[in-house]
């Protein structure tokens, strides 16, 4: 056996998945994960399988494409090479930075910026920008993992110099609260 | 994984509603300084506190800020002064108390509340002396609150505690009368008061509570208010059973906040957490008022027919759903109606929407009392005592604390306007109604028995 993780990118519609787990399961692959979103309209999903070893990425993506034809799919097929993550393991603790404010290019660049510089890791991003100047529709929500050890104080202080520069209103808090305010 | 909606409703009740965390207040237990000379007494009580209260601030902006939830007052409780400094003369408390205002200063908080005696049964030699120094006290002091029980279910009213209190807080008034009276609006009368309120004026920390404790008062008349006019917006038709659901679990969201602070400031003092108390508090702030739920819910003001069943409802809803999101409720947990505080309320009381009988009328459905009520200056004591034992037989005979925050504005008459200043704003004064005349009934004294805890109608 050998593991794979295939991207699945296409127009969203009824029964996309189902056609790509068909072709999966005739091919005697094994779903050990998968996370599918949709962005307005548009469809994607990453599966990590194991597949049988005689099996060759590119003929998988050949099968994928035919078998699912009519979806209009794109794939991506690759190797995993181990399930370790890159680098040391960091004991971090979970936050959420949100931002509100009028639209522009390089919003996301900007913020991320800091957090890469503070080796913050970005575990959900969801952005949306509708455009305009009404704080409301143009909302970024991080969640991030911190590093324990990180002088948070300086980090505060960047975000926010950066944060009012592009004009927009920041937020940094412990995961806990909202966490604690809307679950039971 | 958090929803878009969870994160971003509660970005909107932290900067839209006032959403934040009305008070953390350190409870310190003064029974070991105890000692029969003063300055010793003095420099035990300032050492204890100032030691156990060193990084109460500093935690609790450093927890707030990782929340991203304010911390907006840092207060501390301690013994009840009657009780730590029994041995002491009056002029000798009134040293103790400027030492508490020291102690407050250093540690920079802006109130330290237990200058208290507990009197629902029997006047002590400390008794006496701390309720003779409280004029003085809090005239000199500046952070200092006082608070005396003169009644309980299980004992009683002392109405010879309460006459006392009458001439006391008309005393407080005189030598404070440049400002209006403010050293009455750093005093509280109880019925039942419980040993561990975070607020103040009336926080104290129990005779039966550890060496320190961290209590927690939670607020939000911001939040509710929003809330409903929320729902309403989506949903006109919304009837009452819906509203106070809709409440309930608005009060639980704000719990939470607390619960979760709460617990981290105690565990980073090192010291065990006492309780959340759930109170709808307002600020004189627009957008924090507890009046305006009212006219959230369709009443033209606080004060018009219907304000008790609302208020009921209101109190009702909070208390549930505080009690569902701690697993240690206690204080006062409510809705506060405090006159001067709330912008709304005031208004109510100028626009005549709102009168001491009102007042007195929707204290029995809420959690405290007549609170910081301007009235006028003539008032005599007799007839403050009066109002107060009114108010101590509905906390009395309802099982419930009540208390009396009443300021007779020297100089001033009904209609004028009192300044008090910061949180404790400034009010309309209203009138005493049928306040002349004699009252000997208040005058015998002696102590009414507790209530037949069976027969209940």
């Amino acid at each position: 056996m050998q593991k794979a993780i295939i991207s699945v990118l296409g127009k969203d519609r009824p029964g996309i998945i189902a056609a790509v787990t068909k072709v999966l399961f005739e091919q005697d692959c094994n779903i050990e994960n998968v996370s599918q979103t949709i962005l307005q309209n548009e469809f994607s999903g990453i599966f990590i399988v194991s597949m049988p070893g005689n099996l060759a990425f590119d003929s998988m993506c050949a099968i994928l494409e035919k078998g699912t034809a009519g979806f209009d799919l794109h794939f991506h097929i690759k190797p995993m090479e181990s399930d370790e993550r890159s680098g040391p393991a960091v004991e971090t603790e979970p936050f959420v930075i949100t931002t509100k404010g009028p639209d522009r290019k390089g919003l996301v660049a900007k913020i991320t910026s800091v957090m890469a510089r503070h080796g913050i890791n970005v575990t959900n991003l969801q952005a949306v920008f509708k455009g305009g100047n009404d704080p409301g529709a143009n909302i970024m929500i991080y969640e991030v993992d911190i590093p324990i050890h990180l002088d948070q104080a300086s980090l505060r202080r960047e975000l926010n110099e950066t944060a009012r520069d592009l004009n927009l209103d920041i937020s940094i808090q412990h995961k806990d609260i909202f966490r604690a305010i809307n679950r039971i | 994984m958090l929803s878009n909606q969870e994160i971003l409703s509660v970005l909107e009740m932290l900067q839209n509603e006032n959403l934040d965390l009305r008070t953390i207040t350190l409870g310190i237990s003064l029974l070991d300084c105890a000692s029969d000379d003063i300055r010793r007494f003095r420099g035990a009580v300032y050492d204890r506190i100032t030691t156990t209260a060193e990084n109460l601030v500093e935690i609790c902006d450093r927890i707030g800020e990782k929340y991203g939830i304010p911390v907006v007052n840092k207060r501390i409780s301690v013994s009840p002064m009657a009780v730590a400094g029994a041995p002491f003369a009056p002029d000798q408390l009134v040293s103790a108390a400027s030492t508490l205002d020291m102690a407050a200063k250093s540690v920079g908080v802006d109130f330290i509340g237990g200058f208290s005696a507990l009197v629902e049964k029997g006047l002590a030699t400390g008794d006496r002396a701390l309720i003779e120094a409280i004029p003085a006290a809090l005239t000199e002091t500046e952070r200092v609150c006082a608070s005396v029980n003169v009644a309980s279910t299980r004992a009683g009213i002392n109405m010879d505690a309460v006459l006392l209190m009458g001439r006391k807080i008309k005393e407080a008034a005189e030598l404070t009368a440049d400002k209006d009276g403010l050293a009455c609006a750093k005093l509280c009368v109880f019925a039942n008061i419980p040993q561990d309120v975070p607020f103040m004026a009336g926080a104290y920390l129990g005779i039966g509570e550890a060496d320190a404790v961290i209590n927690v008062g939670v607020s939000g008349p911001g939040v509710v208010k929003k809330a409903i006019d929320r729902a309403l917006a989506a949903d006109p038709q919304m009837n009452l059973r819906q509203l106070s659901d809709l409440i309930k679990r608005t009060a639980y969201k704000v719990t939470r906040v607390g619960e979760l602070i709460g617990r981290e400031v105690a565990k980073a003092m090192g010291i065990d957490f006492g309780v959340v108390d759930l109170s709808l508090a307002p600020t004189p702030n627009v957008g924090d008022s507890v009046g305006e739920i009212f006219q959230s819910l369709g009443l033209l003001s606080i004060g018009v027919p219907g304000t008790t069943v609302a208020l009921a409802m209101l109190n009702d809803a909070v208390k549930k759903g505080g009690a569902f999101a701690s697993s240690n409720v206690g204080g006062l947990s409510g809705a506060f109606i405090p006159v001067s505080e709330d912008l709304n309320i005031s208004e109510a009381a100028r626009a005549g929407h709102l009168s001491l009988e009102k007042l007195e009328a929707i204290t029995s459905v809420c959690s405290v009392g007549l609170d910081m009520v301007a009235i006028p200056g003539d008032t005599s004591a007799e007839t403050l005592a009066a109002i107060i034992a009114d108010e101590m037989a509905i906390g009395v005979i309802n099982k419930k604390t009540t208390a009396t925050r009443i300021i007779p504005v020297p100089g001033k008459k009904a209609g004028d306007q009192a300044f008090f200043g910061g949180l404790l704003g400034q009010a309309y004064i209203v009138p005493v109604n049928n306040g002349k005349g004699d009252n000997r009934f208040i005058r015998r004294g002696g102590l009414i028995p507790s209530p037949i805890h069976s027969l209940t109608n």
